[in-house]
């Protein structure tokens, strides 16, 4: 019995019942469902995303009495016509659409030899130290880095207190687009950076190398090789960046001071200022279908580059 | 390497550029934060722990960083579980329709982060929940779910499958070789996925502030609102506390997996 014991330990035992067990509820050649019961906890979860947007597809279609304060029964597109037929709704459209453009146009700017750098420096410190500049800022939190800013540039902020002691009057360097557009391509940079130093990884360095060897300079070398071969990491990162910037709540709302708001901060205050939330929900499907279109434009136009979930050589 | 002395020049010119850039606000509110006076003034007026004493008392802020971490728990809890399992799926099985199930899996980012959160309000308000906690963790949960995905199929793609072939033949059953043979392989990837959802929960602000009442904000929610009154130093001495949760996630990413995993090209 003692030996039973000592060779059999209670683990197996353990393992032996949930073994048994899984055998019972699983029926005989039922491995062909595994992956999709594995896969069904994630879309149930998804699921509940995914009914909150028919949520804002039905109410997009129905209008407000002013009168009553509450919405018609019946569908009709009167919030769609409305949303592009305000001057305002199509300023902030504009503003959101340029500023993701231009933020996209700088962060890459930036990213791109942040991560070349990155990528190819031979000293492991200076690698975990580049790393940790840009993890830090990632982790911290939108909020708090646009709090950072405005201690930075408020009127009574660093800068200008600065520019005061040697006699500058102060400037007025909050609460515009430069403004808003800046906090956004810092925030952007961590992700860009992400996003592009896989795509720089998988280029060997000897290609460079090739390239110097047979007459290139640094910039055709750069221009003719490296670009090229990053492209599908440019992509991966442009979307991001892209997408990210043009549906933000937070920069706007903190550096901009609700002068300079983007679509997201415009379907807000039609939630919760205006209660208005047919015309916030049409405003909500009008910004997830220029995102789309943008998206799709760009899937089109250059391949999807490194973004897809999961392995495709299968 | 014959790399030109000029574009090492103008590089590092840009990353420096970069890093002051990035670091800026974080150096700032650090320091912000030690002021000994009301106001935040430079240069500094003096070197102070008081702020830190002020916040030790101020019980909205406390009970706001508790809901916070609260939130950030569900959505482990909640995501865990669930990206796990999805990512071993999508990396290990020939899925019908793998296309289409990735595609509707990663909605999360395609949908705008403000059309996510309103639509889970509507979703959630027409369930009756909000106003609880545990609807703010979901959601958080539900708006990140790819990375954790992303993560788990990242380091389940590397696990060799023979492995588990030689596992069942040895005469594990499928449990057995799911606890001691698969999962010990995506381990890294679940480390990597967790503590980043821990953290954008942590962080999450937006839909956060739309899921949130007045009764239960959590902490970005707190600082935004206090922000728009009037910038005191208490407020950089309680987003000290972000910066100090994000070191301690950056050094145990490193330690555990090693941040340079996010360089690995597929």
């Amino acid at each position: 019995m003692r030996k039973y014991r000592t060779s059999y330990p209670i683990s197996w035992r353990i393992m032996d019942v949930l073994e048994a067990a899984f055998a019972s509820i699983w029926p005989k050649g039922g491995g062909k469902y595994t992956p999709y019961l594995m896969l069904a906890p994630a879309i149930l979860l998804v699921g509940a995303l995914v009914v909150g947007l028919l949520y804002i597809g039905d109410s997009s279609l129905r209008v407000l009495d002013r009168s009553t304060f509450l919405f018609s029964d019946h569908w009709t597109i009167e919030n769609y016509k409305r949303a592009f037929s305000e001057s305002f709704t199509l300023t902030v459209i504009w503003r959101s659409l340029l500023g993701a453009f231009i933020v996209t146009f700088f962060t890459l700017l930036l990213a791109f030899p942040y991560a070349y750098v990155m990528v190819r420096t031979s000293s492991s410190f200076l690698r975990k130290f580049l790393l940790i500049a840009l993890f830090l800022p990632f982790f911290i939190g939108q909020v708090v880095r646009a709090y950072g800013w405005l201690i930075i540039l408020g009127s009574q902020g660093i800068v200008n207190d600065a520019l005061g002691l040697v006699g500058v009057e102060p400037i007025r360097l909050l609460f515009n687009y430069p403004a808003v557009l800046f906090g956004l391509i810092q925030y952007m940079l961590p992700f860009g950076v992400l996003m592009l130093a896989p795509a720089m990884t998988a280029i060997p360095e000897e290609v460079e190398a090739a390239s110097g060897s047979l007459g290139a300079n640094w910039i055709k070398t750069l221009w003719y090789v490296i670009i090229p071969m990053a492209k599908p990491g440019i992509i991966g990162a442009g979307l991001v960046v892209l997408t990210l910037s043009l549906t933000d709540f937070a920069m706007p709302a903190i550096l901009g001071g609700g002068s300079q708001d983007f679509i997201a901060n415009a379907i807000y205050d039609q939630f919760f200022r205006t209660s208005d939330q047919g015309f916030g929900s049409a405003l909500t499907i009008i910004l997830i279908g220029i995102g789309s279109m943008m998206v799709g434009l760009i899937f089109m136009v250059f391949g999807a580059g490194t973004l897809a979930l999961g392995s495709e050589k299968k | 390497m014959n790399t030109s002395r000029t574009q090492s020049v103008i590089f590092w010119t840009i990353v420096t550029l970069s890093i002051l850039t990035l670091s800026a606000p974080t150096l700032v509110v650090l320091g912000a934060s030690f002021t000994s006076g009301n106001i935040i003034d430079f240069p500094p007026d003096g070197f102070s722990l008081k702020w830190y004493g002020e916040i030790l008392g101020e019980q909205d802020l406390r009970e706001a960083f508790g809901r916070s971490l609260i939130v950030a728990c569900i959505c482990v809890l909640v995501s865990l579980p669930t990206g796990t399992l999805a990512g071993i799926a999508l990396a290990k099985y020939r899925v019908r329709a793998g296309s289409a199930i990735q595609t509707y899996l990663l909605l999360p980012f395609t949908i705008p982060l403000i059309g996510s959160g309103i639509g889970l309000m509507l979703f959630f308000g027409q369930a009756g929940v909000l106003g609880n906690l545990w609807p703010i963790g979901i959601a958080t949960a539900v708006i990140n779910l790819p990375f954790m995905i992303w993560a788990v199929s990242s380091s389940a793609a590397s696990l060799d499958p023979d492995l588990e072939l030689a596992a069942l033949s040895c005469g594990a059953g499928p449990v057995q070789t799911f606890f001691n043979v698969t999962l010990p392989a995506v381990t890294p990837g679940v480390i990597t996925g967790s503590l980043l959802m821990f953290i954008l929960s942590l962080n999450e602000f937006l839909v956060s502030l739309l899921l949130v009442d007045a009764r239960i904000v959590t902490l970005p929610v707190q600082i935004y609102n206090s922000i728009r009154s009037i910038i005191t130093p208490d407020l950089a001495a309680v987003s000290v506390v972000f910066i100090a949760v994000a070191t301690i996630a950056i050094i145990a990413l490193d330690k555990l997996v090693g941040l340079e995993i996010f360089l690995k090209s597929k």
